[in-house]
């Protein structure tokens, strides 16, 4: 059971990756993000169920810093709007060298 | 046993009378509308008239009290553990979890100095 | 009994009160006078820097998660000292670029720098995590805090992504370590049976931190975000998060009897040749002096991660000095250019060109902090490097330093193409430079210290070889 849910986890985590390399809606990448932290979730949790509720409690911490996290990315995303009426990462690149 | 399952029943009999007698009783003295069937398939909102269609963007003015709704909602969170195991904490735990809503009571309290709460 | 729990956190009891208390001022202060907020903030920094010489920190808090030994005062007061110094320089330009909004600029700033001393004394990864976020979170906002500016936001958004995946895929590793070993200890983490999970976590969670050091290859951040924000603000990002990236990876892969270290030194020993290569040669051809000053400050990681990878006491030793001259050494020169950018932040070799008849003091503090950089004798980079080699040398590295020394001579051209620009070319713009107080201070003080710990090493290597004792 522990490990089809490690899979499933580790599959979240790898399209995660892969939203945040190939979007480019900051909105898609921060989406990507996200499923990334979930993963990590899923993955605390099935650990608890060998190790005991330690597991649980630090994916309650990760929740919370993901959210802190997501919540100033997307007050970014609303910045990068006002500046460029865009949210095209691809777009943003005026400091290439 | 027994017992159990009688009560259950009666209270399942109940469940289904309430609703069914206020329907029933609604049939009875509603206003039936022959005409006008447009009207009848707008959207409900609370008596008033709809107003434009549902589907639009919102105002990125409500994003600031997304984003706040958030985090507190997060912050929330660390609240049921807490009050689960409160009793096998003790004392400090109570002193702690003040602590912790004392500081997100200082974030509020900075949230609504800013404005960042008031639709204007 | 609370007090007693939370003596050795005593420093970083005085920031956050500092911190909750100036943002309850900033409320009710009139918009016309937040500028005494940034003195504040340097007022509580101050306070808990001394903190750390008078009180007494030492000792186990919060049931073990956080001990206060010497390699922790250590950092926390290389924290404190880079964070004043990039206050200071923020003191004037804040007043004058975002008059309203100084409170908030302090406020992160002070959250930022209370997590990074969190991960000077860590032992455990729950709050290895959330202090690694928590100092990680205010900076993303700070590198945008000039909203308008398109450059700002760009940079701050490349910051933002990559530090966001960078957390994420710590926070993977972080949780594979917990699974491999059931415990969030990091002792108990290191003497945990070997296991591919185990070896998985370690080098996912160090990829993570890779991502916050700017290590090579993921410091693709590094010159944009530098090019971008406000030079205030990357006096900071260019010093603390990065020593509180080795603070934490030392924490992390020298628990217990080091055992992570073993498991990851030859990724890390290949991670500091890459980063070597990378910062050195490009920087070659940078003409924003930042972007230059970013990709050399990646090429500095490398060396750092070559102190971290030999484990040994000498090796951290060397390495913890090392840390001490770079945060002067950068915060140097990142506070000169602060002073020489113009409005919009331009900062190309042009604009440094006779700075030597502009302004006499900004030149010479930027070429002592240039060859400090470089490794020229009588200055702390050249014993920094010399240490840091003979500790690796000592420990069996001896190609690897034949190498890095080798690659770190290129370094030498490009902080000589920037002082040939200072001193031997005719000035593009004219007329003397003003630099505020605030800034000047900062710079005296840099130059002072790049100095003096260059004419008399012996005291600081003492001190950085105390607080290596405690490892291992």
């Amino acid at each position: 059971m522990t490990h089809m849910v490690l899979t499933v986890a580790a599959i979240l985590f790898a399209l995660g990756i892969y939203g945040v390399t190939t979007r480019k809606n900051a909105i898609g990448i921060l989406v990507s993000v996200e499923l990334m932290a979930n993963a990590v979730n899923l993955n605390l949790v099935a650990f608890s169920q060998h190790w005991g509720a330690t597991g649980q409690s630090f994916a309650l911490f990760a929740i919370a810093l993901t959210v802190a996290e997501v919540v100033v990315g997307l007050a970014l995303v609303v910045l990068l709007y006002r500046t460029r009426k865009n949210v095209n990462i691809d777009l943003a690149s005026d400091l290439r060298s | 046993m027994q017992e159990q399952w009688v009560s259950a029943l009666v209270f399942l009999g109940l469940a289904f009378s309430v609703p069914l007698s206020m329907l029933v009783g609604a049939a009875l003295v509603r206003v039936r509308a022959k005409s006008n069937l447009e009207a009848k398939y707008d959207t409900y909102e609370c008596g008033e008239e709809p107003d434009g269609p549902a589907w639009v963007r919102f105002h990125p003015r409500y994003y600031i009290v997304a984003l706040v709704f958030v985090l507190f909602d997060v912050e929330a969170a660390f609240l049921f553990p807490w009050a689960l195991t409160l009793r096998e904490l003790g004392t400090l735990a109570l002193v702690e979890m003040f602590v912790f809503v004392t500081v997100l009571l200082i974030g509020w309290a900075y949230a609504l100095r800013k404005g960042a709460l008031s639709w204007q | 009994m609370m007090v007693d729990l939370l003596a050795p956190l005593a420093a970083d009891a005085i920031l956050v009160i500092g911190a909750l208390s100036l943002l309850l001022v900033d409320l009710i202060l009139p918009p016309g006078e937040k500028r005494i907020l940034g003195y504040g903030t340097i007022g509580v920094l101050l306070a808990a820097l001394i903190s750390t010489f008078a009180l007494d920190l030492s000792g186990e808090a919060v049931g073990g998660a956080y001990e206060g030994d010497a390699l922790a005062l250590f950092f926390k007061r290389g924290f404190y000292v880079s964070a004043i110094l990039a206050s200071l320089a923020s003191l004037d330009f804040g007043a004058k670029i975002w008059p309203r909004r100084q409170g908030e600029y302090f406020q992160l700033l002070l959250y930022s720098v209370l997590g990074m001393s969190l991960l000077a004394g860590v032992r455990d990864l729950l709050l290895l995590a959330v202090a690694f976020e928590l100092m990680g979170v205010p900076l993303y906002a700070m590198a945008a805090f000039s909203r308008k500016d398109k450059l700002a936001v760009e940079g701050g958004l490349k910051l933002y992504l990559t530090g966001a995946v960078s957390s994420a895929v710590t926070l993977y590793g972080m949780s594979m370590l917990f699974g491999a070993s059931g415990s969030t200890n990091l002792a108990e983490i290191a003497s945990a049976p070997s296991s591919p999970m185990l070896a998985m976590g370690v080098a996912l969670t160090l990829a993570g931190m890779g991502f916050k050091l700017g290590v090579a290859p993921f410091h693709m951040w590094v010159p944009d975000t530098y090019r971008g924000s406000p030079p205030p603000f990357v006096v900071l990002v260019a010093v603390a998060p990065k020593i509180a990236g080795i603070a934490a990876l030392t924490r992390l892969l020298l628990a217990g009897d080091g055992a992570l270290l073993d498991s990851v030194s030859e990724l890390l020993l290949l991670l500091a040749w890459f980063t070597v290569i990378v910062g050195n040669v490009m920087a070659l051809p940078q003409d924003s002096v930042r972007r230059l000053l970013g990709f050399s400050g990646v090429g500095h990681m490398g060396l750092l991660l070559l102190g971290l990878t030999t484990g040994t006491a000498e090796g951290i030793a060397a390495m913890l000095f090392y840390v001490a001259g770079y945060i002067f050494t950068t915060a140097g020169a990142l506070l000169v250019l602060s002073a020489v950018a113009d409005e919009d932040g331009n900062d190309g070799l042009a604009r440094f060109a006779g700075l030597s008849q502009r302004s006499g003091f900004l030149a010479f503090a930027m070429l002592v902090f240039l060859l400090s950089l470089g490794g020229i004798p009588f200055v702390v980079g050249f014993w920094a490097k010399l240490y840091l080699f003979l500790a690796a040398w000592g420990a069996g590295y001896q190609l690897s330093v034949l190498f890095i020394a080798l690659v770190g001579v290129i370094g030498l051209y490009y902080y000589l193409r920037v002082s040939r620009a200072m001193y031997m070319t005719e000035p593009t713009v004219e007329g003397p430079i003003s630099v505020d107080l605030g800034t000047q201070l900062a710079i005296a003080l840099c130059l002072v210290f790049v100095v003096g710990m260059g004419l008399v090493p012996q005291p600081f290597v003492a001190v950085a070889e105390t607080a290596a004792s405690v490892l291992r």
